[in-house]
Protein backbone atom coordinates (compact mmCIF):
# COMPACT_ATOMS: atom_id res chain seq x y z
CA UNK A 1 0.00 0.00 0.00
CA UNK A 2 1.49 3.17 -0.88
CA UNK A 3 0.90 6.63 1.11
CA UNK A 4 -1.73 8.41 -0.69
CA UNK A 5 -3.66 5.27 -0.54
CA UNK A 6 -5.07 5.41 3.33
CA UNK A 7 -6.98 2.45 4.61
CA UNK A 8 -10.37 5.01 4.55
CA UNK A 9 -9.89 4.82 0.43
CA UNK A 10 -9.45 1.36 0.07
CA UNK A 11 -12.31 0.72 1.66
CA UNK A 12 -14.22 3.15 -0.38
CA UNK A 13 -12.90 0.72 -3.47
CA UNK A 14 -14.05 -2.12 -1.76
CA UNK A 15 -17.63 -1.19 -1.60
CA UNK A 16 -17.63 0.37 -5.42
CA UNK A 17 -16.69 -2.67 -6.31
CA UNK A 18 -19.01 -4.57 -4.44
CA UNK A 19 -21.37 -2.55 -5.26
CA UNK A 20 -21.42 -2.70 -8.55
CA UNK A 21 -21.08 -7.30 -8.50
CA UNK A 22 -24.08 -6.69 -6.82
CA UNK A 23 -25.32 -4.51 -9.65
CA UNK A 24 -24.44 -6.99 -12.15
CA UNK A 25 -25.49 -10.17 -10.60
CA UNK A 26 -28.85 -8.48 -10.11
CA UNK A 27 -28.71 -7.56 -14.12
CA UNK A 28 -28.28 -11.00 -14.58
CA UNK A 29 -30.93 -12.53 -12.96
CA UNK A 30 -33.17 -10.32 -14.54
CA UNK A 31 -31.84 -11.38 -17.64
CA UNK A 32 -32.39 -15.25 -16.83
CA UNK A 33 -35.93 -14.07 -15.37
CA UNK A 34 -36.69 -12.95 -18.70
CA UNK A 35 -35.08 -15.65 -21.17
CA UNK A 36 -37.44 -18.35 -18.69
CA UNK A 37 -40.62 -16.40 -19.31
CA UNK A 38 -40.06 -16.30 -23.06
CA UNK A 39 -39.26 -20.35 -23.36
CA UNK A 40 -42.80 -22.22 -23.64
CA UNK A 41 -43.91 -23.60 -20.56
CA UNK A 42 -43.47 -27.55 -21.15
CA UNK A 43 -39.50 -26.53 -21.72
CA UNK A 44 -39.27 -25.27 -17.93
CA UNK A 45 -41.93 -26.85 -15.47
CA UNK A 46 -42.91 -30.53 -15.63
CA UNK A 47 -46.24 -31.47 -16.22
CA UNK A 48 -48.02 -32.66 -13.13
CA UNK A 49 -47.25 -35.94 -12.06
CA UNK A 50 -44.75 -36.61 -15.16
CA UNK A 51 -41.40 -37.66 -14.75
CA UNK A 52 -38.29 -35.35 -15.41
CA UNK A 53 -38.22 -34.79 -19.13
CA UNK A 54 -41.51 -36.47 -19.83
CA UNK A 55 -43.69 -33.94 -21.81
CA UNK A 56 -46.93 -35.89 -22.01
CA UNK A 57 -47.75 -38.68 -19.93
CA UNK A 58 -46.66 -42.34 -20.40
CA UNK A 59 -49.20 -45.03 -22.53
CA UNK A 60 -51.60 -47.01 -20.63
CA UNK A 61 -50.66 -50.40 -19.45
CA UNK A 62 -53.43 -51.91 -22.07
CA UNK A 63 -51.77 -49.98 -24.91
CA UNK A 64 -47.81 -51.67 -23.42
CA UNK A 65 -50.01 -54.73 -23.64
CA UNK A 66 -51.36 -54.30 -27.35
CA UNK A 67 -47.13 -53.25 -28.49
CA UNK A 68 -46.43 -56.64 -26.87
CA UNK A 69 -49.14 -58.54 -29.02
CA UNK A 70 -47.87 -56.45 -32.14
CA UNK A 71 -44.48 -57.69 -31.43
CA UNK A 72 -44.95 -61.51 -30.72
CA UNK A 73 -47.03 -61.32 -33.74
CA UNK A 74 -43.90 -59.40 -35.39
CA UNK A 75 -41.42 -62.03 -34.28
CA UNK A 76 -43.38 -65.06 -35.20
CA UNK A 77 -43.39 -63.98 -38.56
CA UNK A 78 -40.49 -63.24 -38.66
CA UNK A 79 -39.30 -66.70 -37.77
CA UNK A 80 -42.30 -68.06 -40.73
CA UNK A 81 -39.97 -66.27 -43.22
CA UNK A 82 -36.74 -67.38 -42.13
CA UNK A 83 -37.75 -70.89 -43.24
CA UNK A 84 -39.18 -69.86 -46.88
CA UNK A 85 -35.27 -69.77 -48.19
CA UNK A 86 -36.29 -72.42 -51.11
CA UNK A 87 -39.36 -70.82 -51.65
CA UNK A 88 -38.51 -67.08 -52.07
CA UNK A 89 -35.61 -65.15 -53.48
CA UNK A 90 -33.05 -64.79 -50.63
CA UNK A 91 -33.00 -60.95 -51.06
CA UNK A 92 -36.57 -60.48 -50.12
CA UNK A 93 -36.08 -62.73 -47.26
CA UNK A 94 -33.80 -60.23 -46.53
CA UNK A 95 -35.97 -57.26 -47.06
CA UNK A 96 -38.78 -58.46 -44.84
CA UNK A 97 -36.59 -59.66 -42.03
CA UNK A 98 -34.86 -56.14 -41.57
CA UNK A 99 -38.44 -54.08 -42.34
CA UNK A 100 -39.76 -56.38 -39.01
CA UNK A 101 -36.83 -55.80 -37.05
CA UNK A 102 -37.30 -52.03 -37.72
CA UNK A 103 -40.54 -52.16 -37.01
CA UNK A 104 -39.91 -54.16 -33.61
CA UNK A 105 -37.12 -51.74 -32.71
CA UNK A 106 -39.16 -48.95 -33.93
CA UNK A 107 -41.97 -50.13 -31.12
CA UNK A 108 -39.77 -50.57 -28.52
CA UNK A 109 -37.83 -47.34 -28.72
CA UNK A 110 -40.95 -45.28 -29.49
CA UNK A 111 -43.27 -46.50 -26.49
CA UNK A 112 -41.42 -48.93 -24.47
CA UNK A 113 -38.64 -46.31 -24.10
CA UNK A 114 -40.77 -43.75 -24.40
CA UNK A 115 -39.06 -41.85 -27.28
CA UNK A 116 -42.64 -40.51 -28.16
CA UNK A 117 -43.72 -38.93 -25.11
CA UNK A 118 -40.40 -37.51 -23.83
CA UNK A 119 -38.13 -34.77 -24.68
CA UNK A 120 -36.90 -34.54 -28.20
CA UNK A 121 -33.39 -34.44 -26.66
CA UNK A 122 -33.35 -38.40 -25.84
CA UNK A 123 -34.56 -39.12 -28.80
CA UNK A 124 -31.71 -37.42 -30.74
CA UNK A 125 -28.77 -38.72 -29.05
CA UNK A 126 -30.21 -42.30 -29.49
CA UNK A 127 -30.30 -41.78 -33.29
CA UNK A 128 -27.07 -40.04 -33.54
CA UNK A 129 -25.85 -43.05 -31.57
CA UNK A 130 -27.97 -45.33 -34.04
CA UNK A 131 -26.84 -43.18 -37.45
CA UNK A 132 -23.13 -42.86 -36.34
CA UNK A 133 -22.76 -46.97 -35.78
CA UNK A 134 -24.94 -47.62 -38.98
CA UNK A 135 -21.99 -45.55 -40.94
CA UNK A 136 -19.45 -46.28 -39.58
CA UNK A 137 -19.81 -50.25 -40.08
CA UNK A 138 -21.26 -49.74 -42.96
CA UNK A 139 -18.42 -47.75 -44.39
CA UNK A 140 -16.34 -50.38 -42.58
CA UNK A 141 -18.06 -53.35 -44.22
CA UNK A 142 -17.96 -51.88 -47.75
CA UNK A 143 -14.69 -51.69 -47.72
CA UNK A 144 -13.90 -55.19 -46.96
CA UNK A 145 -16.39 -56.03 -50.11
CA UNK A 146 -18.55 -57.79 -47.35
CA UNK A 147 -22.13 -56.99 -49.82
CA UNK A 148 -20.33 -57.91 -52.93
CA UNK B 1 -53.05 -38.95 -8.62
CA UNK B 2 -51.29 -39.60 -5.66
CA UNK B 3 -49.34 -36.48 -3.92
CA UNK B 4 -46.39 -38.16 -3.66
CA UNK B 5 -46.27 -37.87 -7.28
CA UNK B 6 -47.42 -34.21 -7.59
CA UNK B 7 -44.49 -33.41 -4.95
CA UNK B 8 -41.58 -32.44 -6.45
CA UNK B 9 -39.31 -35.13 -4.97
CA UNK B 10 -35.37 -35.65 -5.30
CA UNK B 11 -35.66 -36.61 -9.11
CA UNK B 12 -38.91 -34.43 -9.65
CA UNK B 13 -37.65 -30.82 -10.65
CA UNK B 14 -38.96 -28.10 -8.98
CA UNK B 15 -41.65 -26.07 -10.87
CA UNK B 16 -40.35 -22.47 -11.97
CA UNK B 17 -40.96 -19.90 -9.66
CA UNK B 18 -40.48 -22.12 -6.70
CA UNK B 19 -36.78 -21.93 -6.12
CA UNK B 20 -35.01 -19.67 -8.46
CA UNK B 21 -32.11 -22.56 -8.93
CA UNK B 22 -34.47 -25.02 -10.07
CA UNK B 23 -33.56 -28.60 -11.39
CA UNK B 24 -33.73 -28.90 -14.83
CA UNK B 25 -36.29 -30.62 -15.94
CA UNK B 26 -34.28 -32.87 -18.41
CA UNK B 27 -32.02 -34.63 -15.28
CA UNK B 28 -28.59 -35.66 -15.74
CA UNK B 29 -29.37 -39.80 -14.89
CA UNK B 30 -31.56 -40.35 -17.45
CA UNK B 31 -29.40 -37.96 -19.97
CA UNK B 32 -26.37 -40.03 -18.56
CA UNK B 33 -28.19 -42.99 -19.53
CA UNK B 34 -29.56 -41.97 -23.15
CA UNK B 35 -25.61 -40.85 -23.95
CA UNK B 36 -24.69 -44.26 -22.52
CA UNK B 37 -26.99 -46.22 -24.83
CA UNK B 38 -26.09 -44.11 -27.55
CA UNK B 39 -22.52 -45.41 -27.49
CA UNK B 40 -23.09 -48.23 -26.62
CA UNK B 41 -24.97 -48.63 -30.00
CA UNK B 42 -21.37 -48.11 -31.37
CA UNK B 43 -20.08 -50.93 -29.07
CA UNK B 44 -22.19 -53.63 -30.13
CA UNK B 45 -22.48 -52.79 -34.11
CA UNK B 46 -18.75 -53.14 -33.38
CA UNK B 47 -19.35 -56.73 -32.89
CA UNK B 48 -22.51 -57.16 -35.07
CA UNK B 49 -20.05 -55.59 -37.93
CA UNK B 50 -17.12 -58.47 -37.62
CA UNK B 51 -20.33 -61.17 -37.02
CA UNK B 52 -20.89 -59.92 -40.61
CA UNK B 53 -17.66 -59.89 -41.81
CA UNK B 54 -16.37 -63.28 -41.17
CA UNK B 55 -19.94 -65.24 -42.14
CA UNK B 56 -19.37 -67.74 -44.41
CA UNK B 57 -15.53 -67.39 -44.00
CA UNK B 58 -15.10 -69.96 -41.40
CA UNK B 59 -12.66 -72.73 -42.45
CA UNK B 60 -13.34 -76.26 -41.09
CA UNK B 61 -15.58 -76.67 -37.95
CA UNK B 62 -19.21 -76.77 -37.42
CA UNK B 63 -21.46 -74.26 -39.50
CA UNK B 64 -24.49 -71.98 -38.12
CA UNK B 65 -26.68 -74.86 -40.12
CA UNK B 66 -25.02 -77.20 -37.87
CA UNK B 67 -26.04 -75.86 -34.78
CA UNK B 68 -28.23 -73.14 -34.40
CA UNK B 69 -31.44 -74.23 -33.43
CA UNK B 70 -34.13 -71.74 -34.89
CA UNK B 71 -37.28 -72.71 -32.18
CA UNK B 72 -35.20 -72.88 -29.17
CA UNK B 73 -33.95 -68.99 -29.65
CA UNK B 74 -37.18 -67.77 -30.98
CA UNK B 75 -38.63 -69.15 -27.65
CA UNK B 76 -35.96 -67.27 -25.19
CA UNK B 77 -36.41 -63.98 -28.03
CA UNK B 78 -40.06 -64.33 -27.09
CA UNK B 79 -38.73 -64.26 -23.41
CA UNK B 80 -37.17 -61.27 -23.84
CA UNK B 81 -39.43 -59.46 -25.58
CA UNK B 82 -42.02 -60.28 -22.82
CA UNK B 83 -39.60 -59.05 -19.87
CA UNK B 84 -39.78 -55.55 -21.77
CA UNK B 85 -43.30 -55.51 -21.34
CA UNK B 86 -42.97 -56.62 -17.62
CA UNK B 87 -40.30 -54.33 -17.30
CA UNK B 88 -42.79 -50.98 -18.87
CA UNK B 89 -45.70 -52.60 -16.07
CA UNK B 90 -43.30 -51.76 -13.24
CA UNK B 91 -42.78 -48.57 -14.28
CA UNK B 92 -46.72 -47.44 -14.34
CA UNK B 93 -46.47 -49.46 -11.28
CA UNK B 94 -44.82 -47.20 -9.39
CA UNK B 95 -46.11 -44.12 -10.99
CA UNK B 96 -49.47 -44.85 -9.82
CA UNK B 97 -48.13 -45.46 -6.43
CA UNK B 98 -48.75 -49.20 -6.29
CA UNK B 99 -45.58 -50.80 -4.69
CA UNK B 100 -47.12 -54.47 -4.42
CA UNK B 101 -47.48 -54.55 -8.69
CA UNK B 102 -43.96 -52.83 -9.16
CA UNK B 103 -42.00 -55.56 -6.81
CA UNK B 104 -44.34 -58.41 -8.88
CA UNK B 105 -43.34 -56.98 -12.42
CA UNK B 106 -39.35 -56.04 -11.13
CA UNK B 107 -39.21 -59.91 -10.21
CA UNK B 108 -40.90 -61.15 -13.31
CA UNK B 109 -38.62 -59.41 -15.31
CA UNK B 110 -35.63 -60.30 -13.34
CA UNK B 111 -36.50 -63.86 -13.51
CA UNK B 112 -37.64 -63.32 -17.66
CA UNK B 113 -34.14 -62.29 -17.80
CA UNK B 114 -32.29 -64.94 -15.85
CA UNK B 115 -34.26 -67.49 -18.01
CA UNK B 116 -32.96 -65.81 -21.28
CA UNK B 117 -29.42 -66.40 -19.89
CA UNK B 118 -30.55 -70.04 -18.81
CA UNK B 119 -31.13 -70.27 -22.30
CA UNK B 120 -28.45 -69.23 -23.39
CA UNK B 121 -26.32 -70.95 -21.29
CA UNK B 122 -27.77 -74.34 -22.65
CA UNK B 123 -27.34 -73.12 -26.28
CA UNK B 124 -23.29 -72.42 -25.99
CA UNK B 125 -23.48 -75.80 -24.10
CA UNK B 126 -24.80 -77.32 -26.97
CA UNK B 127 -22.85 -75.70 -29.50
CA UNK B 128 -19.79 -76.79 -27.62
CA UNK B 129 -21.03 -80.34 -27.37
CA UNK B 130 -21.39 -80.18 -30.67
CA UNK B 131 -17.80 -78.93 -31.22
CA UNK B 132 -18.19 -75.12 -32.12
CA UNK B 133 -16.34 -73.53 -29.60
CA UNK B 134 -14.88 -69.67 -28.89
CA UNK B 135 -11.26 -70.95 -31.09
CA UNK B 136 -12.82 -73.50 -33.60
CA UNK B 137 -13.30 -71.35 -36.19
CA UNK B 138 -13.97 -67.16 -37.72
CA UNK B 139 -18.16 -68.23 -36.34
CA UNK B 140 -17.45 -69.71 -32.94
CA UNK B 141 -15.10 -66.32 -32.46
CA UNK B 142 -17.94 -64.19 -33.53
CA UNK B 143 -20.83 -65.75 -32.23
CA UNK B 144 -19.51 -66.56 -28.54
CA UNK B 145 -18.25 -62.67 -28.13
CA UNK B 146 -21.28 -61.01 -29.89
CA UNK B 147 -23.97 -63.05 -27.96
CA UNK B 148 -21.87 -63.38 -24.96
CA UNK B 149 -21.35 -59.36 -24.50
CA UNK B 150 -25.06 -59.21 -25.08
CA UNK B 151 -25.90 -62.10 -22.01
CA UNK B 152 -23.39 -59.97 -20.20
CA UNK B 153 -25.62 -56.75 -20.38
CA UNK B 154 -28.12 -58.82 -19.70
CA UNK B 155 -26.99 -59.88 -16.25
CA UNK B 156 -25.63 -56.69 -15.58
CA UNK B 157 -29.78 -55.76 -16.27
CA UNK B 158 -30.70 -58.57 -14.17
CA UNK B 159 -28.71 -57.48 -10.78
CA UNK B 160 -29.96 -53.96 -10.98
CA UNK B 161 -33.50 -55.28 -10.94
CA UNK B 162 -33.01 -57.22 -8.73
CA UNK B 163 -31.45 -54.47 -6.44
CA UNK B 164 -34.27 -52.21 -7.12
CA UNK B 165 -36.63 -54.86 -6.18
CA UNK B 166 -34.72 -54.93 -2.91
CA UNK B 167 -34.99 -51.54 -2.14
CA UNK B 168 -38.43 -51.53 -2.79
CA UNK B 169 -39.06 -54.01 -0.19
CA UNK B 170 -37.39 -52.20 1.91
CA UNK B 171 -39.52 -49.58 1.64
CA UNK B 172 -36.14 -47.44 0.04
CA UNK B 173 -37.85 -46.49 -3.69
CA UNK B 174 -40.78 -44.24 -2.66
CA UNK B 175 -42.95 -43.01 -5.71
CA UNK B 176 -41.03 -39.88 -6.04
CA UNK B 177 -37.76 -41.77 -6.65
CA UNK B 178 -39.63 -43.88 -10.23
CA UNK B 179 -37.39 -42.37 -12.41
CA UNK B 180 -34.82 -45.09 -11.10
CA UNK B 181 -36.95 -47.37 -12.29
CA UNK B 182 -37.31 -45.51 -15.81
CA UNK B 183 -33.75 -44.98 -15.87
CA UNK B 184 -32.90 -49.12 -15.37
CA UNK B 185 -35.97 -49.57 -17.51
CA UNK B 186 -34.16 -47.67 -20.57
CA UNK B 187 -31.28 -50.12 -19.86
CA UNK B 188 -33.32 -53.44 -19.86
CA UNK B 189 -35.07 -51.83 -23.39
CA UNK B 190 -32.04 -51.31 -25.47
CA UNK B 191 -30.51 -55.01 -24.46
CA UNK B 192 -34.10 -56.20 -25.93
CA UNK B 193 -33.52 -53.92 -28.99
CA UNK B 194 -30.14 -55.21 -29.30
CA UNK B 195 -31.29 -58.76 -29.23
CA UNK B 196 -33.59 -57.43 -31.87
CA UNK B 197 -31.12 -56.54 -34.06
CA UNK B 198 -29.36 -60.26 -33.05
CA UNK B 199 -31.70 -62.29 -33.47
CA UNK B 200 -32.27 -61.44 -37.01
CA UNK B 201 -29.01 -60.92 -38.24
CA UNK B 202 -27.10 -63.42 -36.92
CA UNK B 203 -29.81 -66.15 -36.12
CA UNK B 204 -32.70 -65.67 -38.92
CA UNK B 205 -30.83 -64.25 -42.20
CA UNK B 206 -30.46 -66.51 -45.18
CA UNK B 207 -26.97 -68.43 -44.84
Amino acid sequence: MTDDQSPDSGSSVAEKVEHEVEKVEHELEEAEREVEERLPESVTTPAPGLLPGEVSPHPSPFRYVMIAVILVVVTALEVAVSYLEDTIPDALIVVLLVVMAVIKFGLVASWYMHLKTDKPIFRRFFVLGIVAACLLYLVVLMTLHVFS
Amino acid sequence: MTQELTTPGPTMPATRGADAHAEPVVTNPKLGMWLFLSSDCLFFGAFISAFLLYRGRSQGGPSADDVFDIPFTSATSFILLMSSLTMVLALAAIQRGDHRRLRIWLLATALFGATFIGGQIFEFTEFTREGLKLDTNLLGSSFFVLTGLHGAHVTVGIIWLVSLWGLSMQGLLPTAHAERIEIAGLYWHFVDVVWIVIFTLVYLMPR
